[in-house]
């Protein structure tokens, strides 16, 4: 059986959970996987993988797709070509694995989300997720692979057996990319196009004092506070965190609205996010044909709710 | 300062819904408008502005049919120099030809810079491969997802890449390199209609894609089109007020932000 | 392309009629008076100023002088287009509109998507014999809330046996507001493929929806030969002939508010206080701000895609405060950026805000 070689993600001592869906893939295609790694203590459930290679380099130079081509050259020298090499579809997975890809040759499918094992056949995102195309590689290289962080992580399971450990050198700095340091995001002003998760309140929630409640709220879930136009017109809400095209187009992870009826400007701002959740007393509100999830209710009630379960423990 | 900036026509399909025709061979793109790719638009404005402020030129190529020409007066209306078409009336699918492709045409004709900037990723297939492929091929230092380029000094770009969680990292490239300029880098100018018929005056060049096409075998296989599984309406959540908060705080935790 | 202003500053004398007119002045840092006076000696204008101008035109209407500040205004945000320098939000709906005929960037394939809301089929331009065009407008072949309106209008003409017909995905944009908002090559890219599809289709006469496209319909695509009208005056002459009956009185306390490109911009002031006096039994009241100087509910001009940073009092919520004080229960308009811009308003004190057309459809 072929091994597919799965280069981690890490990053600040972290090792990504996103990890587990190249871990995924790797078994659901039948490969052993061998995980490549620098050393650390990164904390990973090693059982989910055949074969863990450390490498004695640091992390940023882990990273640095000039650097990481090389170390990966070096395995495949010493242990044969791989069947896949497996990067996350992430900011540096797609770095690393571009790279890779064009500096051996080798053919690259990106961002894969489905697979059939029947026929080696990868399913790619097109459009927006419009449609899917269906990719099989033609010659018999070794295939570069990205994959969509959530899509094979349930495929990672303990494989219940003994991992075999190796540690291999590192390579050292270059000066063509070198990594200068980690950058936080500015904490001044609030970008909510830069959001997770964005808590958005609309006329619904009735006046300006409910709005405290609902930072309280905001706080518990981690999200962040936006609004429709009445709600900032009213000056209930900064004008930095409108949505809506005479606003801010946003597109988090999770967009809640509470007591937004969803006119036709509003929507425009929003409508790409990647799940809607709509709360509104009317159950004819516009929003919920564009909402994944909708409630019928009384956005203050289901406030106050949400807070009383997530304090309530 | 030279730089290269590849620039693409795409499908606008925003609010579109596509249709798979010849028993999922292909897409039906018919009736759908066109326009310059988004993270394209982002790159020519960042290479304008550079040049701009530092003197050089922009130069747009592009790879696709003889309607990519819009693109191209496009990239010249914000302040590109002039264009160049790698005319092809097939998609090419596989990056890794489109990236050959570019990699032949600069070799072949010499084409002299000292950066290549692509988009990030292109609306259509959304592959984000064909700038590293390129760089890895050529060689050249590589930065994907850059979101600000905070100086250009002693050869070197020192730039930031958008990591994931609103962190950035600030690394240094050495010139001549391939970026990836992801979106929302800068604000791309408005061109007016009659700035991109001005643009319509400036020399574009065309060039065939077979004479550029040595060494690209395609190395993987579209086979066919599908579609995703059916997402309904909203799916509403009922009952009692606790259930139905305890269901949405569920669904939060499952989409991984809280 | 203009190579002459259409504006004549240089005769200005500066009385200050134009901002005593204007909808914007007192309440936000917008002084016409004051930008005709810097354009006269060249002086900086502030980029953003430009932006608050709703093109209601009173100014122009009104200059003793014919300066014509609204087309100065036109004249400075089209040099600010060619520079690219333009908000945000007017950018997206310019390119929304090169792109898909629509500042929305909604699907062109989906403007005709309304006239599935009828149980009769709506024909094709091309298959009428009277070659009547009913032009939409993109806000209502798009708009939920504004969709009504076309159904409506459809269903009272079908009703008084007035044929028409649609151009359905071939309509663009008319370009009334991206001419305000000074992209003319957009404009006249729009207004070509227009006339294109009017002459190709020999159309005779253009029934328009909103007074923003029958304003430029009628006054700016040039050398057309075709009759247009705002739909108001089309069903106010089939009342009057008999073609449409009321068949009861409408009882709710009305008022009417004139929108500016109807109104004051085209004189229509009275086809539909015809009609609306007609089934009110002459109960229809009255703004103190009414016909040529009816209050600008700030929908015109590029406003309804793009917010100027001002925090001030809209237009919008005096007008809906003025209709609760004089009794009305709702307001009526014939314009549907009027009603956009009114309802959000009229509803939080508690007034409905409905087109024309929504009230002949109760009483039809």
């Amino acid at each position: 059986m072929g091994y597919a070689l799965i280069i981690s993600e890490v990053r600040r001592g972290v090792f990504e959970e996103r990890n587990l869906d190249s871990i995924g893939i790797a078994n659901l295609a039948g490969k052993d996987a061998c995980l490549l790694i620098p050393e650390g203590n990164y904390n990973i459930n090693s059982n989910m993988v055949d074969r863990i290679i450390k490498v004695k380099i640091e992390e940023s130079l882990f990273l640095n797709p000039l650097i990481i081509t090389g170390l990966i050259t070096k395995i495949m020298d010493s242990l044969g070509l791989p069947d896949m090499v497996i990067f996350t579809h992430s900011s540096s997975g797609i770095e690393m694995a571009s790279y890779l890809a064009g500096k051996m040759g080798l053919p690259i499918i990106t961002d894969i989300s489905g697979y059939e094992k029947n026929g080696d056949i990868f399913f790619k995102s097109y459009y927006s997720d419009k449609v899917f195309g269906q990719f099989r590689k033609i010659k018999d290289n070794p295939l570069i692979l990205t994959v969509r962080s959530g899509s094979f992580k349930d495929f990672a399971t303990d494989k219940g057996k003994q991992v075999e450990e190796t540690t291999v050198e590192g390579l050292s700095d270059i000066e063509e990319r070198s990594f200068v340091e980690y950058v936080e995001e500015e904490k001044t002003g609030v970008d909510i196009t830069k959001a997770e998760f964005l808590l958005s309140l609309g006329r619904g929630i009735g006046n300006k004092d409910e709005i405290p409640k609902f930072e309280e709220l905001a706080q518990l879930l981690k999200a962040t506070i936006s609004g429709s136009r009445p709600v900032v017109d009213k000056q209930w809400l900064p004008k930095e965190r409108q949505v809506g095209t005479s606003g801010k187009t946003v597109k988090p992870k999770v967009y809640l609205a509470m007591g937004i009826s969803g006119a036709f400007q509003h929507i425009a701002g929003m409508k790409d996010s990647e799940c809607i959740i709509a709360v509104n007393k009317d159950p004819e509100a516009p929003i919920f044909q564009y909402a994944h999830y909708g409630i019928v209710g009384d956005a203050n009630k289901i406030r106050d709710k949400l807070k009383d379960i997530i304090q309530g423990g | 300062m030279d730089i290269l900036v590849f620039v693409k026509r795409v499908a606008a399909t925003q609010e579109e819904e596509l249709r798979i025709i010849d028993e999922g061979k292909n897409i039906d793109l018919s009736k759908i408008p066109f326009k310059m790719n988004d993270w394209d638009n982002y790159a020519v404005e960042e290479a304008v502005k550079i040049v701009e402020g530092r003197g050089g030129s922009v130069t747009a190529i592009s790879i696709g049919s003889a309607a990519s020409d819009e693109v191209l007066r496009r990239a010249i209306a914000m302040g590109a120099k002039d264009g160049i078409l790698i005319e092809s009336n097939e998609t090419i699918h596989d990056p890794v030809l489109r990236a050959i492709s570019f990699y032949n045409f600069i070799k072949k004709e010499k084409i002299q810079f000292d950066a290549i900037f692509t988009g990030v990723q292109s609306e259509d297939d959304q592959f984000a491969a064909t700038g590293g492929f390129l760089a890895g091929k050529m060689g050249l230092p590589y930065a994907s997802m850059v979101i600000g380029i905070d100086a250009i000094e002693n050869g070197y770009f020192v730039l930031r890449r958008e990591l994931e969680g609103g962190l950035q990292e600030r690394i240094k490239i050495k010139t001549p390199c391939v970026m990836s300029i992801q979106s929302g880098i800068n604000e791309p100018r408005y061109v007016s209609i009659m700035g991109i018929r001005k643009a319509s005056k400036v020399e574009r060049k065309t060039v065939k894609f077979n004479d550029y096409a040595e060494n690209g075998d395609a190395v993987i296989d579209l086979i066919k089109w599908s579609y995703p599984e059916k997402k309904g309406k909203a799916t509403m959540l009922t009952g009692e007020v606790d259930a139905v908060c305890k269901e949405l705080l569920e669904i939060l935790k499952n989409k991984g932000v809280c | 392309m203009q190579d002459e202003a259409a504006s004549r500053v240089l005769v200005c004398i500066q009385c200050g009629k134009c901002t005593g007119s204007c909808p914007e002045s007192g309440r936000t840092p917008f002084n016409i008076r004051m930008l005709v006076r810097k354009k006269q000696f060249n002086y900086a204008i502030d980029e953003s100023m430009p932006w608050y101008c709703t093109a209601c035109n009173a100014c122009t209407i009104r200059c003793p002088r014919d300066v014509k500040p609204s087309e100065m205004i036109i004249e400075i945000r089209a040099s600010l287009v060619e520079n690219g320098n333009i908000p945000l939000a007017i950018q997206k709906a310019l390119e929304n509109t090169f792109i898909h005929k629509n500042p929305w960037g909604k699907p062109r394939s989906k403007r005709g998507e309304w006239a599935e809301k009828l149980d009769f089929k709506v024909p094709h331009i091309s298959e009428t014999e009277h070659k009547r065009l009913l032009f939409l407008c993109c806000v209502q072949a798009y708009d939920p809330r504004c969709m009504i309106i076309p159904v409506n209008v459809a269903k009272l003409l079908n009703k008084a046996g007035y044929e028409f017909g649609i151009l359905g995905e071939e309509e663009c944009c008319c370009g009334n507001e991206i001419r305000r908002i000074g992209e003319f090559g957009l404009f006249e890219e729009l207004m070509e493929e227009n006339k294109a599809n009017f002459r190709e289709y020999s159309v005779k006469e253009i029934i328009a929806l909103s007074p923003h496209c029958m304003n430029t319909l009628k006054n700016e695509y040039e050398d057309m030969g075709i009759k247009v009208m705002h739909y108001t005056e089309v069903l106010s002459n089939l009342i009057k002939e008999g073609l449409l009956k009321p068949e009861k009185p409408f009882e709710k306390e009305m008022i009417y508010h004139d929108p500016c490109f109807l109104g004051k911009q085209n004189k229509i002031f009275e086809q539909p206080r015809n009609i609306l006096n007609n089934i009110t039994n002459g109960k229809l009241k009255e703004f103190l701000r009414s016909r040529e100087i009816s209050l600008c509910c700030e929908g015109g001009g590029g406003r309804m895609f793009f917010e100027p940073e001002a925090q001030y009092k809209r237009n919008s919520e005096t007008r809906v405060e003025e209709a609760k004080e004089k009794g009305a229960e709702i307001i009526t308009t014939a314009c549907p950026f009027c009603v956009m811009t009114l309802e959000e308003k009229a509803i939080e004190k508690g007034l409905a805000v409905k087109e024309l057309s929504e009230i002949l459809m109760e009483v039809i």
